[in-house]
This record gives structure tokens, C-alpha cells and sequence, in this order.
């Protein structure tokens, strides 16, 4: 069901967004001029006190609002899934920040000849690789998605992590 | 006025302020008592400071900053978003109020100037005081909210064309007529430049380093204000056309958030030092003028408020909430009576009065305007109780 959002400018103060909820209740959400939130509950619509009032920080409403929209699900998915494709399975695998493999490209780490494990993948800030080439450059903060066996990932970790590679 | 004086009026400012903060209060008649403690006026056990050309200056800047931020919000754009609630509330309440004001003013001056002034004076409410408290009380979520904050930005609009006549106005028919399209002239020229001029002043001003922002906005304000003084009109719709102006830049935002202490600092003086004009002792003159006055505003305000909320839509309570919110007067009142005061078309005898009239009014009606807020709920629910629908079947 489509909800009916109100938006109201208050003019000095902010932008108020409102709407009735499935429940019988109204929320009110005041954005401030200066970043400030605040959420109005209105147990029933035609309350004239509201039952609930919630005050928030411009940080803290982006995180709720980042909680309630979903986008905290992703994260997870990508720490822990471990996707069976037959024997094979992806994974996640944090480059950790004293790698030895960080500033060194695909190519030269040889990752997949020494462990049988293949990067498919980089994530990382801003843009993520997709299609990760033999002459992509590893860097701090990195997450590589990578495919291969069960058995193979742990050699893998911990050459990612310790090495040694040739210079 | 010495360094020392001006460091006890602050430490005095800021103890008075944080009082009435104390109490829900405003701070605006906190600091108009201040002035009227440390001036030379009833009370003298206190008096300290007397008006000079240096508390004039001050306040003179607090005015000019108070108007540049009503300025600001002027936008076109933003003022065509404001809503359904603003051409219907708006009128509804100029009828009444400015309409309650005229009769009030007549009563008290005659058939002059003075007695428009004084209308003004009773018409604008405080919209500092209505968004503060609107804020501390938690409306902001009430659906009332939007047409409380409509009524006052129409009437924001309407004293900015009531400061031309308030600052020169009254010496004769075809003298006021000049000086108002001066005005009127003015105002445009400033909406016209707001649309033309955005563009450049926003590249210019974008470039410059924080130090010579704040140099070019400030200088910009100032000078405009002086231009408007020296075309006869107030600096402080100079002030105002600055505002206007720059309230289509896309900077407009971070002048507000780099002056915003300024304003408030220079606002808080401005108060004080008309706080030190109110001579208390005028109680006789004036009283009987107040006394009408508050109850005029009770009935006139509360009323308006009522008829519009009906109007638009609104529940019995929610209209009695949105007028006990527009009872509260304070900045326009004070600066409209600070303004008429330099106006030499006004009888002497009468702007001495007006000084006295708008001070202890804003005293009464900002305080009893906040305490009725906090309770206007309450109240509504006892005035209005709810009639039992049949129940359904």
C-alpha cells in the first residue's frame, strides 16, 4: 500500500513530513534547519498530544534511518555468506591491513596458481572492481570476493595475510 | 557606554536570559528588563547606562542583522511552497487583529500616525517567541503547526511594507504617498535583483576566502542599509532588500549559519538598549493603552485564530491552539516602535508613548502569551469538550 506523505514547510524552522500509519496512529518527522530531527507518534490520529517524541542528531537519524531501510542486511551477507555452488563456494575475504599483498597487482601475487582460489572481485570505497583483471592493483581496506574449493580458502587466508610473495 | 558597562549589560543579558530560559520563557522581555533596570528611566536604583551614540549604534546593528535574517527567508520560491493555509489564515488574521489595532490606536492617538503605528504594533505577533515555544512545548508535530506558521509569514510580509511609513511616514498625504512607493520601488528593486543578480553574487562570494566572506556579506548589508537611510527611507528595509537579495544565492545557507551569532548578539542589545528608552513611570499615560491592548490581542488573536483554523479545516482545539500561539508579540512590535521613534512626522509627546507602549506590552503579552501556550491544551480540551457522535451501529 502506498503511503500518503505529507510534506509541509515550516517556514524558520524546517520541513515536516507526515502520515498516517496502518495502525490508526500519525507520525510527524521535523527535519531542522540545523540537521536536528525530531519523530512525533500519535498513538490515534486525532491525539493532540503526541504519545511519543523522539529527538535525534543528523548522524543518528541517518543511521536509523539507514536500520530501517534495510541497507544494515548487506553487510552481513557479504562478512558471512558462504554461497555452496556445487563443490565450489564464494566468499568474502577481508584484505587485512599488514598484508604483504597490498600494493601488489593480481598478476604478480599468483594467488590462484599457488592456492587454486580465484578473485572475481574487489569491493571497495568508492567504487567496487567487478571483473577483477590480472593487473588490478590490491589496496588497504580491501575485500576481495573470491571463488574456489572449501579446503582451499584457508591456505588462502593466510597467504593473503602473511605471504610470502615474490618481490 | 565603557568596556565595563558593556561587560556588566552582558553578564546582566545572559543571567536574565537564562532565568526566563529557566521558566520556558522568552528571552526577548528578559532583555527588555534588563534595559529597563540599568536605564536612566524609573527605576534609578539601578541605572547605569544611559543612551548614547554608542548604544544607539549598537542597536542600530541588531536591527539591521534582525532584518537582513528576514530577508533571508524571503525567497520566492519559498514563499510559494508555504502552503494552503497562508492567503486564508493570513487574511483572517490582518482583518482582525490589524482591524482591532486600528480601533485601539484611535482610541489612544486620534485620527494620526501614530495611531497606524500602534495598530502595527498590535497586529504582528512575535514569530520568535510562537516558534520557540512551539518548539519547547512539542507542536511541532501538530497538524496547527502549519497554519501557525503561515499567519506568521504573512504577516512578516505585511510589516515590511508597514517599516517605509513607520520610519518617515505621516507628514502629509503626498509625502507618504512618495515615501511609500519609494518603498514599494525599493522592495521590488530587491525581489527583481534576488532573480538577476543570484548568479554572480553567488560565483563571486563562492570564490573569496572565510575572511573576506564575511567582509563582503557584512559590507553588502551595511551598505545597503545606508543606501535606503540616505534615500529617506529606514536602513532597516535596507536591511531587509540585503536579505531579500541574497536569499536566492545558493550561499544563503552558510551565511546564515556564519552570521547567526552576530544576530544574536546584536538582537540581544537591541532589546536592551530600547529596554533603557521604556519609562515605566509612563504607566499612567500608557497604562490604560496596555491594559486595552493585551485584552484586544487576547480576544483579537485567539479569535483569528479559531475562524481561520474552522476555515481551513481544523478541530475547535487545534484553531483555539493556533491563536493562543499568535498572543506572544516582541521583535516586530519593538522594532516598528524603534523605528517610529526617529520618525519626526510623529507628534513628539506621542512617540514617547509608543516607546512605552510597545516595551511594556511585549513585557505582558510575551509572558502571558508563552504561559497560556503551555496550557492552551488543556484549556481547549476543557473549552471544547468532546460531543459524543451517536454510536454506530
Amino acid at each position: 500500500m502506498p503511503v500518503d506523505l505529507r510534506e509541509t514547510r515550516l517556514p524558520g524552522v524546517g520541513v515536516k513530513y507526515a502520515f498516517r500509519t496502518a495502525t490508526g496512529g500519525r507520525l510527524a518527522i521535523i527535519i531542522h534547519n540545523d540537521g536536528q530531527r525530531e519523530i512525533y507518534f500519535y498513538r490515534r490520529a486525532s491525539d493532540d498530544e503526541p504519545t511519543a517524541v523522539i529527538e535525534l542528531h543528523d548522524d543518528e537519524a541517518r543511521q536509523l534511518g539507514a536500520v530501517i531501510g534495510g541497507a544494515y542486511e548487506r553487510p552481513k551477507i557479504v562478512e558471512e555468506l558462504e554461497l555452496a555452488l556445487g563443490e565450489l563456494q564464494i566468499e568474502w575475504v577481508d584484505v587485512p591491513d599488514t598484508s604483504p599483498a597490498i600494493g601488489r597487482t593480481l598478476a604478480e601475487l599468483g594467488l590462484r596458481a599457488k592456492t587454486g582460489v580465484t578473485v572475481i572481485a574487489i569491493l571497495r570505497e568508492p567504487e567496487p572492481v567487478s571483473g577483477a583483471q590480472p593487473g588490478d592493483v590490491i589496496q588497504q581496506g580491501d575485500t576481495l570476493v573470491a571463488v574456489g574449493k572449501a579446503g582451499q580458502f584457508a591456505e588462502f587466508r593466510r597467504l593473503l595475510a602473511h605471504g610470502p610473495f615474490e618481490p | 557606554m565603557t568596556l565595563a558597562e558593556l561587560a556588566i549589560t552582558v553578564g546582566l543579558l545572559g543571567a536574565l536570559g537564562l532565568v526566563a530560559r529557566r521558566f520556558g520563557l522568552s528571552a526577548i522581555p528578559a532583555y527588555l528588563l534588563a534595559g529597563l533596570l540599568l536605564g536612566p528611566n524609573e527605576p534609578t536604583q539601578l541605572a547605569l547606562i544611559s543612551p548614547s551614540e554608542v548604544t544607539e549604534f549598537v542597536a542600530q546593528l541588531g536591527l539591521v542583522f534582525l532584518l537582513f535574517f528576514l530577508g533571508l527567508e524571503f525567497s520566492l520560491e519559498r514563499l510559494s511552497r508555504s502552503g494552503r493555509h497562508f492567503g486564508l489564515g493570513g487574511t483572517v488574521d490582518l482583518v482582525a487583529n490589524a482591524g482591532v489595532g486600528l480601533i485601539v490606536g484611535v482610541a489612544a492617538f486620534g485620527t494620526t500616525s501614530a495611531a497606524l503605528v500602534l495598530a502595527a504594533c498590535i497586529y504582528v505577533s512575535s514569530s520568535a517567541i510562537a516558534v520557540k515555544g512551539l518548539t519547547d512545548f512539542r507542536r511541532l508535530g501538530d497538524d496547527e503547526t502549519d497554519l501557525i506558521l503561515a499567519v506568521l509569514v504573512f504577516e512578516d510580509i505585511a510589516i515590511a511594507f508597514m517599516l517605509g511609513f513607520a520610519a518617515a511616514g505621516g507628514g502629509g498625504a503626498p509625502e507618504t504617498l512618495v515615501l511609500v512607493a519609494k518603498a514599494l520601488l525599493f522592495i521590488t528593486a530587491g525581489v527583481a535583483a534576488s532573480r538577476w543578480l543570484a548568479r554572480p553574487l553567488d560565483r563571486l562570494l563562492d570564490r573569496l576566502s572565510l575572511e573576506f566572506f564575511l567582509l563582503a556579506v557584512f559590507g553588502f548589508l551595511v551598505a545597503t542599509a545606508a543606501l535606503a537611510e540616505e534615500l529617506g527611507l529606514s536602513e532597516a528595509i535596507g536591511a531587509l532588500m540585503a536579505g531579500i537579495v541574497l536569499s536566492e544565492t545558493s550561499i544563503r545557507d552558510q551565511i546564515e549559519e556564519r552570521f547567526f551569532s552576530f544576530r544574536d548578539i546584536f538582537a540581544a542589545l537591541f532589546f536592551f538598549v530600547f529596554g533603557l528608552s521604556i519609562d515605566v513611570s509612563a504607566l499612567g499615560d500608557v497604562g490604560w493603552i496596555v491594559a486595552i491592548a493585551v485584552i484586544a490581542t487576547l480576544f483579537g488573536k485567539i479569535g483569528a485564530g479559531w475562524i481561520a483554523g474552522r476555515l481551513g479545516g481544523f478541530t475547535s482545539r487545534q484553531g483555539f491552539n493556533a491563536g493562543v500561539a499568535l498572543v506572544a508579540h516582541g521583535e516586530f512590535t519593538i522594532i516598528l516602535a524603534q523605528i517610529a521613534s526617529g520618525n519626526s512626522s510623529i507628534d513628539a509627546d506621542a512617540r514617547t508613548d509608543l516607546v512605552a507602549f510597545a516595551g511594556l506590552y511585549v513585557l505582558v503579552t510575551a509572558t502571558v502569551g508563552i504561559v497560556l501556550m503551555k496550557e492552551s491544551k488543556r484549556l481547549g480540551r476543557i473549552l471544547f469538550p468532546i460531543r459524543r457522535l451517536a454510536p454506530e451501529t
